[in-house]
């Protein structure tokens, strides 16, 4: 009997793990289809049945895919509002959020309660009238309109700050005053450093935003040459003259890329902030 | 003892100042909140209000028309109540399936087992991927006569699906993609599921309860918050799923794909019917608004914090 609930944990164990590789092939195949693309030869590409592995490896649709998408250009411009925007989000969100988390002022409760209900409400409802704004200011055709709302927090973030600082405890605040310090420099000395785990999931959360934006630039860049990497991309995948779908696909890879690096890089940090999120909810 | 008394009062003193300068403080912590709550939400929502009584196409001034773009959208509009339809099909596919699958994806994950770092990171790897990477790379897969996906099924003796081309099935190609990336979902449960105390399952162990039991009765009352989350978010995020029919499928075949947001977007920046698209959001924002007030008003039954 003791062995049969032995051998009934460790049958347990082996049925999780061939889950798990069942579930894993749907999820990495496309990937994988993408890559092994991306190294074909043009002629290759549509062979049945379909071949996994290159029987020659085309290094240079890398280099093609690059050019035609005007990638260098591209990616210093989406690298260019993708940085600004999370330096201005996590500024933003962490003065808010510690103000609503743990400065007393009057009308906390009633700003706390406007920034979950602009959290809830749907982007689409303000899209036009924003437009019609920095349209009305000249902005249109330039990054402001895509970088400057980053600087004033959003909801969303504003809502994990304060919910991960409720859990640091108030003590912190008092000790620091009564040594003489003032709320800017409890925020950026003591509690910031505590919040490393929220900072780090704004940052990668913010990336992959600003990274994968496809409506703002779209209405708001106008010149080729300003565009980001998202909507040549796009647009690469919408020509007339039949795709090249190898060298797209180097394009797609490269354009994953850097994203695939942060990730790796804030993974732990990444994985503690969210779970804050499960802390007191909405209330 | 009388210093200290009076050492004491100093410092209440100053205290009082101090907390009453938190007010001040407090504002000046606010202030991107401020600006941004002001210009960004309160102002759009007072204009969209009267835009939407108006005709207006982005150059000259708005003309009043009241009630005309509404009952144009409700009553001639061909398009409107179709794209309407297919926004509701496509929330109904999407979100209760990616809410359970990436729920039982994370508990599946949420054990300490060899290599299981891996594995998290291979399940989370698609939504990492760019929206528009991973559009792109569907619509390499899902080519009709080339594609992946058909050249796997007829070799396996199935017929092939024209997976972007069929206006019955289009909808689920693009529901497969968001279920394709549902680990962003699962990674939010996981870190949820890691949050929750290991203390409580051994009382359980104690009373003998199975491994279901104790999900449903231990695991997922302490995780509601982040499914009520989760839940609000992905309907918010569905309804407003614009991407998929602009790169995709330019809302075809026959409109089958023609999502509300795409409709919005067509109206005012393709055909300067501002006033127009704007009652359209307001459509849009009326579902999404009865469905958010569903779910909260539900939520005080079933959602658990751990505060109250």
């Amino acid at each position: 009997m003791a062995l049969g609930k032995k051998g009934h944990e460790l049958a347990v164990k082996v049925i999780r793990y061939i889950i798990i590789l069942i579930f894993v092939v749907p999820m990495m195949l496309p990937l994988l289809w993408m890559l092994s693309t991306a190294l074909k030869e043009g002629n290759m590409v549509f062979t049945n049945p379909p071949q996994w592995i290159p029987e020659t490896f085309a290094w240079e649709n890398f280099s093609k895919g690059l050019q035609t998408v005007k990638f260098w250009s591209r990616f210093v411009n989406t690298l260019f509002i993708t940085v600004l925007c999370c330096i201005g989000q996590v500024l933003s969100c962490m003065c808010v959020g510690y103000a609503i988390g743990r400065i007393k002022f009057p009308g906390r409760k009633v700003w706390f309660y406007m920034i979950v209900g602009s959290m809830m409400l749907p982007g689409m409802v303000t899209l036009i009238p924003v437009f019609k704004i920095w349209s009305a200011l000249g902005f249109v055709n330039s990054y402001v309109p895509l970088i400057v709302p980053a600087f004033l927090g959003s909801p969303f973030y504003t809502f994990m700050v304060r919910q991960f600082m409720t859990t640091i405890p108030r003590s912190y605040d008092e000790a620091a005053r009564i040594d003489g310090a003032s709320r800017l420099q409890i925020l950026v000395r003591v509690i910031a450093p505590m919040c490393k785990p929220v900072m780090a999931t704004i940052v990668v959360m913010q990336f992959q935003g600003s990274w994968n934006d496809y409506l703002a630039p779209l209405l708001y860049i106008i010149d080729n040459s300003k565009w980001t990497l998202a909507i040549g991309i796009a647009q690469m995948s919408n020509t007339n003259y039949g795709v090249q779908w190898n060298t797209l696909m180097a394009a797609d890879v490269v354009y994953l890329l850097p994203m695939l690096i942060l990730f790796f890089l804030a993974q732990d940090f990444f994985m503690q902030g969210l779970g804050s999120m499960n802390s007191a909810g909405v209330k | 003892m009388a210093n200290t008394a009076l050492a004491g009062s100093k410092k209440r003193k100053s205290n009082v100042k101090f907390w009453h300068r938190e007010g001040f403080v407090g504002y000046m912590f606010m202030i991107p909140t401020l600006i941004g709550f002001t210009a960004f939400v309160a102002y759009p929502l007072v204009v969209s209000v009267y835009t939407a009584f108006t005709d207006w196409d982005g150059v000259n001034a708005p003309v009043w028309v009241g009630l005309k773009n509404f009952k144009y959208m409700f009553t001639e509009d061909p398009i409107f109540w179709k794209s309407m339809g297919v926004t509701f099909l496509y929330v109904i596919y999407t979100v209760p399936i990616s809410l359970l699958l990436g729920m039982a994806l994370a508990v599946l994950l949420n054990k300490n087992l060899p290599g299981i770092r891996i594995f998290r990171t291979l399940y989370y790897l698609p939504s990492i991927t760019p929206a528009v990477a991973a559009l792109v790379l569907w619509m390499f897969i899902y080519k009709s006569d080339t594609g992946l996906l058909n050249l796997i099924l007829s070799n396996i003796g199935l017929p092939k699906v024209g997976w972007l081309t069929d206006e019955k099935i289009v909808l689920i190609s693009l529901a497969i993609i968001k279920f394709w990336g549902v680990g962003s979902m699962m990674i939010v449960f996981l870190s949820g599921l890691q949050s929750v105390p290991v203390d409580v399952y051994e009382a359980a162990d104690l009373d003998g309860a199975n491994g279901w039991q104790k999900f449903w009765k231990i695991t997922f009352p302490l995780i509601t918050p982040i499914f009520f989350l989760q839940l609000i978010t992905g309907l918010i995020g569905s309804f407003q799923a614009f991407n998929e029919a602009a790169i995709m499928t330019k809302g075809g075949p026959n409109n089958a794909s023609w999502l509300l947001s795409y409709e919005i977007y067509q109206s005012a920046f393709i055909n300067y019917k501002f006033g127009l698209a704007t009652a359209e959001v307001w459509a849009l924002f009326f579902v999404i608004l009865v469905f958010t007030v569903i779910v909260f008003s539900k939520s005080e039954q079933y959602v658990y914090y751990e505060n109250e």
